[in-house]
């Protein structure tokens, strides 16, 4: 499955992430790479972006970019 | 040898406290311009190590070295071109692991790399524990200081580590392993870039395998044509054998090689919730996050709008009344009393001047505001919150402050742009912000307003306000779809950083910095402006009229207002006196009014400098009159300060609370006999034509200032003819389309 339908709290593990160019290169610069382990925090008030965990940091991706990383659920 | 000074570089991701690092390094000896070309902020200082003046260059804050963003360009070619003696990489202990990328990067350049740990307080509150020696031995050696850049703590130490690594000979770091398929297209590539004769072969290898635009076209246009072939050959046999493309196995690789490093030098206990974290809870909270995001953006319009003005006015007066007393009595000892000389100084270039100073408190109060909210870690938020909202029309969530402050001031509104991350964005935001009608254009609707429309005059006031929002939007919705159509989106992946409490001494050294280069950036144009249209209003057109004794009709100024005012029939207001006191706007929104006033009723502007030649004060009311106006003024500062909040409370519509008047300011200024006249020049809809021009037509010259510092001179002239173009359409088919409904010309 695809990173924007996880919900608040649950937790995945990063499996491939695609898109191309720098959106892509600005995915993985941010922490976004194979193995890594992403949980959701929460939606923005107006629905998206979506707030994330990952390497102990928050990061904030639009639902559109979420899409584009694929994700094992633990 | 000769005694060179020494450059170092500090780099890091955004959020870590390099700029407070910055600020402790170099104290005051600091310098804050643009990089060449670019629209992004450079910070330049000095400091002493023993006896050596170092040089201390602040990269943009960057999360990666890659070609796709200015920010990361800028960083890398610094450090290759300019070659500095040592980067110094701040590192955010709370957050190592993302941290330790860049300095991954970093190691790969070859350069002298000491690493600076910041915020280690914040990260022991996170239950975190860093080997530092550990750290230092996995990174090959390079040194590793523990840094609490507000408190000045590990300074010394670190300035120590710049000062042994510069002296001593670079031994290189570690190399990062990749994976076998990569390493083993490595050794030939990097011998192929050797024998080309480039620079840092393992470095450029790697870039090249990663598909980097910006060193495969360098490479190409070296004559390494065949290397650019050698590579993708190697890139092709690489995704052949692991199925995964060469830029996923170097990223997987450098993240791997973190992930071995932390292992041991980073251990974690579990710890509660933050207070960051319960913060972030309720600021972003679903039904709470966006009232609180507006009233906070309701705050920074009122701070810039209204609590800096009695500080405005006092600048005014004090430049243009006071100074300009002395100016003439200086010259009445010279002998030049009353000559063009006088007029010139006091006209001309004290008018100039007073038109740079007034901005500096609406500038301090916005730097201010900017600082508090992206210290704080409130700004990210507001994008985080608002970005659904900005998207529909093209822009980025944080685009939504710079065209509030617009409303207030253009000026701010244009630096304001800074806050965003992408540069289009910032150029796209900068282009329409002059569209929001700032507060210098409201006299204009008041007296055109009351002159025509009496009662109704609300009416059109609040009809120029969404004339130009629509036209901001339409403008972006344009740019984003029509110039930039085919700009991959700007991604918007963005970090939001822990809230702590904003630290005040560096957003003071960030106002006064910014402010200062305002200053001499745009000081300039302002200046030569001012002149020139003290030269036009000066030189006599008729062959009667002495140089600077000229009626407005009978000199440059008039010949140009009539030679233009043809253009504006087709808009109905096709006469030499409207169109003065728009060719005398583009100064000055301001001075739209006053222009007709002098124009029409023959009422003197310089009413201050013809009362000093009646009876002068003495040197001393001056000084006292400056005091006792400069204590009005902090009153009225505080009244304003205190007025935010019945202003706020007033935006529920019946609620009626009262404003605090500590101060009485004063009738305002009479413009009885302008209306009139006004009602004889207009009708109904010229002069609905005539107020959607001056809202929409080029923005005052100290916007255009501004944008031509932020985005350069030819953006800045694109924007000056588009908003022409567009205002003079709009007054246009006001008044035609007006006519052909039967409203009347």
């Amino acid at each position: 499955m695809t990173l924007d339908l996880l919900t608040a709290g649950q937790s995945a593990v990063i499996r491939r992430v695609g898109g191309s160019g720098a959106l892509r290169r600005r995915l993985m610069d941010m922490g976004l790479g194979r193995g890594v382990t992403i949980s959701m925090i929460k939606v923005a008030p107006l629905g998206d972006p979506v707030a994330y965990n990952v390497l102990g940091y928050q990061l904030s991706l639009r639902k559109s970019e979420a899409r584009l990383i694929e994700i094992e659920v633990a | 040898m000769v005694a060179h000074a020494l450059t170092i570089a500090l780099a890091g991701n955004p959020n870590v406290g390099k700029s407070t690092l910055f600020n402790a390094l170099t104290g005051s000896h600091q310098h804050v311009g643009n990089w060449p070309g670019k629209t992004v902020e450079k910070k330049e200082g000095s400091l002493r190590i023993g006896g050596d003046d170092i040089i201390v260059v602040d990269l943009p804050g960057t999360y990666s070295l890659t070609a796709y963003s200015i920010e990361e360009i800028i960083s890398r070619d610094f450090i290759l071109l300019e070659k500095p003696g040592a980067v110094v990489v701040v590192v955010d202990a709370a957050n190592l692991e993302r941290n330790l990328y860049l300095v991954t990067q970093l190691m790969e350049l070859d350069i002298p790399l000491v690493l600076a740990l910041n915020m280690l307080d914040l990260a022991r509150q996170r239950g975190m524990h860093i080997d530092v020696r550990l750290l230092s031995a996995r990174l090959g050696g390079i040194p590793v200081v523990e840094v609490v850049g507000n408190s000045g703590i590990g300074i010394e130490s670190l300035k120590e580590a710049i000062r042994s690594i510069v002296r001593r000979d670079f031994a290189g770091s570690v190399h990062i392993p990749y994976d076998e398929a990569v390493e083993a297209e490595l050794p030939a590539l990097e011998q192929a870039v050797g024998n080309a004769g480039f620079a840092r072969p393992r470095w450029m290898a790697i870039k090249l395998l990663e598909g980097d635009l910006q060193v495969m076209d360098q490479v190409a246009q070296n004559g390494g044509g065949a290397l650019v072939a050698a590579a993708q050959a190697a890139m092709a046999r690489i995704e052949a054998a692991t199925g995964e493309d060469a830029e996923t196995l170097l990223t997987d690789g450098r993240y791997q090689f973190i992930m071995r490093l932390s292992d041991g030098v980073l251990t974690r206990s579990i710890v509660g919730r933050t207070a960051s974290e319960r913060l972030d809870h309720v600021l972003t909270h679903r039904l709470l996050g966006l009232p609180i995001f507006l009233l906070m953006m309701w705050g920074v319009f009122q701070l810039t709008a209204n609590v800096s003005a009695p500080l405005v006015d006092w600048m005014d007066g004090v430049v243009n009344g006071i100074f300009g007393r002395w100016v003439a009595a200086l010259l009445s000892v010279t002998g030049l009393s009353g000559t063009w000389v006088e007029s010139l100084l006091v006209g001309g270039v004290l008018a100039g001047v007073g038109g740079v100073l007034v901005f500096v408190p609406v500038l301090m109060a916005l730097y201010f505001a900017i600082g508090v909210l992206e210290d704080s870690g409130y700004m990210a938020r507001a994008a985080f919150v608002m970005d659904r909202a900005m998207r529909v029309v093209g822009l980025h969530g944080k685009s939504f402050l710079p065209m509030l402050v617009g409303f207030g001031c253009n000026v701010p509104a244009v630096y304001a742009t800074r806050t965003l991350e992408h540069e289009i964005d910032r150029k796209v935001t900068g282009f329409l912000v002059t569209f929001m009608s700032c507060g210098a254009r409201l006299p204009v609707y008041v007296v055109v307003g009351s002159a025509i429309f009496g009662a109704q005059a609300g009416n059109l006031i609040f009809a120029m306000y969404i004339l130009g929002i629509v036209v901001a939007l339409v403008t972006g919705f344009v740019l984003k779809r029509g110039v930039y159509r085919d700009q991959p989106p700007q991604p918007f992946v963005m970090e939001l950083p822990p809230y702590r409490a904003p630290r005040l001494r560096d957003i003071w050294r960030q106002m006064s910095n910014r402010t200062g280069s305002f200053i001499r950036e745009a000081g300039t144009i302002i200046l030569a402006t001012s002149v020139v249209i003290w030269l036009l209003l000066a030189l006599p057109v008729d062959g009667q009229s002495a140089f600077d004794d000229v009626a407005p009709e009978q000199s440059a100024f008039g010949a140009l207002s009539q030679a233009v005012a043809p253009i504006f029939a087709p808009a109905g207001f096709g006469n030499w006196q409207a169109t003065g006191a728009l060719v005398s706007g583009v100064v000055a929104k301001e001075v739209v009014v006053s222009t007709m006033n002098q124009i029409m009723i023959g009422e003197s502007l310089q009413a201050g400098a013809t009362a000093a030649e009646a009876d002068a004060p003495s040197l001393l009311d001056d000084l006292g009159e400056i005091g006792t106006s400069l204590v009005e003024t902090a009153v009225l500062t505080v009244q304003e300060t205190i007025n935010i909040v019945p202003r706020t409370l007033n935006l529920i519509p019946g609620l009626g609370v009262p404003e605090v008047t500590l101060l009485d300011t004063g009738a305002a200024d009479d413009t009885t006999a302008l209306e009139a006249s006004l009602a004889r020049l207009f009708t109904p809809l010229s002069a609905l034509a005539f107020t959607s021009f001056v809202l929409l037509y080029t923005p005052c010259m100290t916007t255009v200032a501004a944008m031509r510092q932020e985005f350069g001179t030819r953006w800045a002239l694109y924007q000056v003819v588009y908003a022409l173009v567009v205002a003079w359409a709009v007054a246009v088919l006001i008044f035609q389309g007006g006519r052909l409904l039967g409203l009347g010309g």
